[in-house]
């Protein structure tokens, strides 16, 4: 229930904004909320009884103006004074003022095309209407939204639009969240005169997540200009002129991006839809879940839309300060994994090598009972990289109750730098990432890592013209880098100050520095970490107002692993275990594991380390159970269950309760809250909810490493984008992207 | 379903609990006056005795004896009706008769809780589900 109450502070924090939401999208498709005969708006005068009374900004924004007044100017939308900063065009004006205007090719994250002519208002002493997106607003304009004018120009470009888009809306996967089909019903005719044959166009192939149906598209190019200016992939562009304009790619070729899915959000109409979900559900029959997601460490916010029992789409939800409204194809396409390879009893090995059904009973009895027959220092617990914090609490506290301390999570490394927060976390955060003027990639490749943090440094590049230097293998960015070598060499030659790059770092305002964490997993990385903290000092990456000094880290229970302490060294920790205790850890090396050493593997899908258990333990996925993750950047978010768990299946935290009260050593907490209070006695910033709690820098307190930098390359951590967990590595749709999508 | 419609008719709701009272009693009688009907028609002489079917059904009043509202007696009532009315018309079949009132709910497996004693509420609820 925990959930519904934050669900509900949260709704609360939004509807303190003086606007209701609700009321804003009323007004969206219903252009006669704003009332009044059409006269109404021509009268300038306030006090004019006539005049609707004036409204808050469309969806509760709030309008900064610049703390200079010369820079903010005022105009006048339906007769009601707005002041807006310097910049802003009549579209966004009318926004403040709180009109909604309609438009299709519109989007305030892209460039401004102007081509769908659908936002046209009248200005006062202009002689014709104009478009509102394209045209800057000036001092004292008077901005007409309601007038004949500007309907009867809706209109019309209504009833072109609709000239060659075909009627199949019933057929169409659009259909009930439409742009065109909402707007022709509030501001088109009510009858068409067209009666000749509409225009076909051939469709596209964009890939194995695109659905293209060319012939509805209405040319508003935002898919153009989202590919270009944001995914920064040049595939997508205009062929043709006049009616036989299309979208296509110039060649036959797909579309490769890794956030190709996104344009399926920004189509205004059924031109480019997801192919997976095709024929699937229609949005009125899903339940949306406002959850986060875990197959990175980013941990996008998305809407999981599910239909009983089944999840039957991922879309992304907003949030500034992580990732804006985009979400990566992983995260958008990795559902369909939810279905496939799950565990649904608990199981157990039997003599014959085959796993048989058991209760939950025999299977904790088993477990409990081999528990018992190990000493406790051959106990070793291992979280997966998909783990909660609380799953990964009750972990460590069973693992320690047993007299044990191996506890770890996977992907951290031999001696993870757990001491100080600042040194695991992203310090900028991915917002602050925009300020940043120089960045230096070491040993990350941001854009397989986490592709939305790499959305936001292009993004910061293409606004800035932000420098950025890479060192590490070969790698593909899609914005202009300098790659400066390959090994940690590259990296002293920075630090003493004898690399070409030293120059354009120590002009920069703002230089971040982004380490990834596949340096967890090399031999060498305190000296490599040492080695970046000089860099760091050196070209005063961290100052009291600017921590540029980052570490991007890889999968969604890092970053809590390390806040709870899960910092055993998994080499030594897996060589002399006899009880190994893997909870959802599948990408662990096993192969120093004793021949003898008992296996329980608790998680939700059969995948890797499934062929070693001996005991299996379903759990619940990520969109069954309410978790609490922390990203990359040190944000403490959770996840809402969607659907119910499969078959038999048990939530994380629970299971290890149960399993310690069999084994005798009872944790004293039976609820999610107490597990929480618990979790708060350890590492508090995981109980604030949403908050980004900022970390101190204390660089001095580290002690001196004798370490030597070797000279080995930096790897390639990720492989393959698409295939990174249990999750992923179940789904049918990231199979099909990394066999045609990958570069080979 | 047309023919149970025409056999349960709705009476008039229960003037005071008194009269709810005498209403059920009048059920009880009615549906021990269907049990060699029953027994027939399902062919249950081999599972079940007449005595055993008669305490089912003074259990199954029995689950409802702490309500006091007559309208909600008068409803469960006409639940009850119909439920006898569609096993005399032979609407179930034998399993269903035998499922609900010879074996009960519980099926056949009976949890007697011993390997649970001791054991916490937590882990009691457990077993059972995942949601609690």
């Amino acid at each position: 229930m925990a959930f519904l109450a934050r669900a509900l502070r949260q709704s609360n924090s939004r509807l303190s904004s003086r606007c209701p939401a609700v009321a804003a999208s009323c007004r969206w498709i219903s252009p006669t909320a704003a009332a009044g005969s059409p006269e109404a708006g021509a009268a300038v005068a306030p006090a004019d009884p006539e005049l609707p009374p004036p409204r808050e900004p469309v969806g509760g924004a709030r309008v900064e103006l610049p703390p200079n007044p010369e820079d903010a100017l005022e105009v006048f939308v339906d007769g009601h004074a707005v002041r807006i900063p310097k910049g802003f065009t009549v579209l966004q004006a009318c926004e403040v003022a709180g009109v909604d205007i309609p438009r299709f090719c519109y989007h305030s994250r892209l460039s401004i095309a102007g081509n769908c002519r659908m936002c046209l208002v009248e200005v006062e002493k202009s002689p014709k209407p104009v478009a509102s997106c394209a045209m800057p607003a000036l001092p004292g304009m008077k901005i007409k939204t309601n007038t004949p004018v500007a309907k009867k120009a809706r209109e019309g470009v209504m009833e072109f639009l609709l000239m060659n888009h075909p009627l199949d809306c019933p057929i169409c996967d659009q259909g009930g969240e439409c742009d065109l089909q909402d707007q022709s019903m509030a501001f088109g005719a009510d009858r068409g005169r067209f009666t000749e044959m509409k225009r076909s166009v051939v469709d596209k192939n964009l890939g194995p997540l695109v659905k293209t149906v060319m012939t509805r598209c209405i040319q508003c190019t935002r898919c153009v200009r989202f590919a270009t200016e944001v995914a920064g992939v040049q595939d997508l562009g205009m062929l043709g002129r006049g009616s036989g304009e299309e979208i296509g790619t110039y060649v036959e070729k797909l579309m490769t991006s890794e956030l190709s899915g996104n344009v399926i959000d920004i189509c205004p109409v059924g031109a480019l839809t997801s192919k997976p979900f095709a024929f699937k559900a229609r949005n009125w029959e899903l339940k949306g879940t406002e959850t986060i997601d875990v197959t990175d460490a980013v941990g996008s916010n998305i809407r999981v839309d599910s239909r009983g029992p089944e999840v039957m789409r991922i879309v992304p939800r907003i949030n500034e300060d992580i990732n804006e409204e985009w979400i990566s194809d992983k995260t958008r396409f990795c559902y369909d994994g939810l279905k496939r390879q799950r565990l649904n009893d608990p199981m157990i090995r039997g003599p014959d090598g085959r796993f048989k059904a058991v209760t939950w009973r025999d299977a904790l009895a088993v477990v409990a009972e081999v528990l018992h027959q190990v000493k406790p220092e051959e106990i070793t617990g291992v979280a997966g990289k998909l783990s909660d914090a609380e799953s990964m609490m009750a972990l460590k506290d069973f693992v320690n109750r047993m007299g044990s301390d191996k506890v770890l999570c996977e992907g951290n490394g031999p001696n993870p730098p757990a001491d100080l927060r600042s040194n695991y976390l992203m310090n900028t955060g991915i917002a602050g990432l925009e300020k940043a003027d120089v960045f230096l990639l070491v040993g990350t490749q941001p854009r397989v890592e986490a592709a939305m943090v790499n959305a936001r440094i292009r993004k910061t590049v293409g606004a800035t013209q932000a420098k950025v230097g890479y060192i590490g293998p070969p790698a593909d960015l899609n914005y202009d880098h300098e790659h400066l070598g390959t090994g940690p060499e590259t990296l002293v030659e920075i630090a003493e100050g004898r690399h070409p790059f030293c120059s354009v770092l120590q002009s920069a305002k703002n230089p971040v520095i982004i380490a990834g964490a596949g340096l967890f997993e090399r031999e060498d990385q305190d000296a490599l970490f040492s080695t970046i903290e000089t860099v760091a000092k050196k070209f005063n990456v961290t100052r009291p107002d600017w921590n540029g000094l980052n570490v991007l880290l890889l999968h969604a229970a890092q970053a809590a692993a390390l806040d709870l302490g899960l910092v055993a060294n998994p080499a030594e920790s897996i060589k002399s275990a006899k009880f190994l205790y893997l909870m959802g850890a599948d990408d662990i090396s096993l192969d120093k594991l004793p021949e003898d050493a008992f296996v329980v593997y608790q998680g939700h899908h059969g995948d890797k380390a499934v062929y070693r258990a001996n005991v299996i333990l379903p759990s619940s996925a990520f969109s069954e159970k309410e978790g609490t993750y922390e990203n990359t950047e040190g944000c403490t978010q959770w996840t809402i269950p969607a659907v119910p768990t499969v078959g038999d299946a048990r939530d994380d935290w629970k299971i290890i309760r149960a399993l310690s009260e069999v084994a005798g050593a009872q944790l004293p907490y039976d609820s999610l809250s107490a597990v929480r209070d618990r979790i708060s006695t350890v590492a508090p910033n995981l109980i604030h909810v949403d908050e980004k709690e900022p970390c101190t820098i204390s660089a001095e307190v580290k002690p001196p490493v004798k370490q030597q930098v070797s000279s080995t390359p930096f790897k390639t951590v990720i492989e393959n984008f698409y295939m990174t967990d249990a999750i992923t590595r179940a789904s049918k749709i990231m199979a099909q992207c990394s066999a045609t999508l990958l570069k080979k | 379903m047309a023919f149970t419609m025409r056999a349960v008719k709705v009476p008039p709701n229960s003037a005071s609990l008194e009269e709810a009272r005498h209403r059920v009693f009048d059920f009880f009688k009615q549906a021990c006056r269907s049990i060699p009907t029953v027994m027939e028609i399902y062919n249950l002489d081999d599972v079940v005795t007449p005595s055993q079917l008669r305490s089912t059904i003074a259990k199954e009043i029995r689950k409802n004896q702490n309500v006091t509202n007559p309208k909600v007696i008068d409803m469960l009532l006409f639940k009850g009706t119909e439920e006898l009315n569609n096993i005399v018309e032979h609407a179930k079949q034998r399993h269903h008769v035998i499922g609900q009132y010879v074996i009960g709910q519980e099926g056949l497996v009976h949890e007697l809780g011993s390997k649970d004693q001791g054991s916490s509420d937590f882990l009691k609820k457990f077993y059972t589900s995942n949601y609690f």
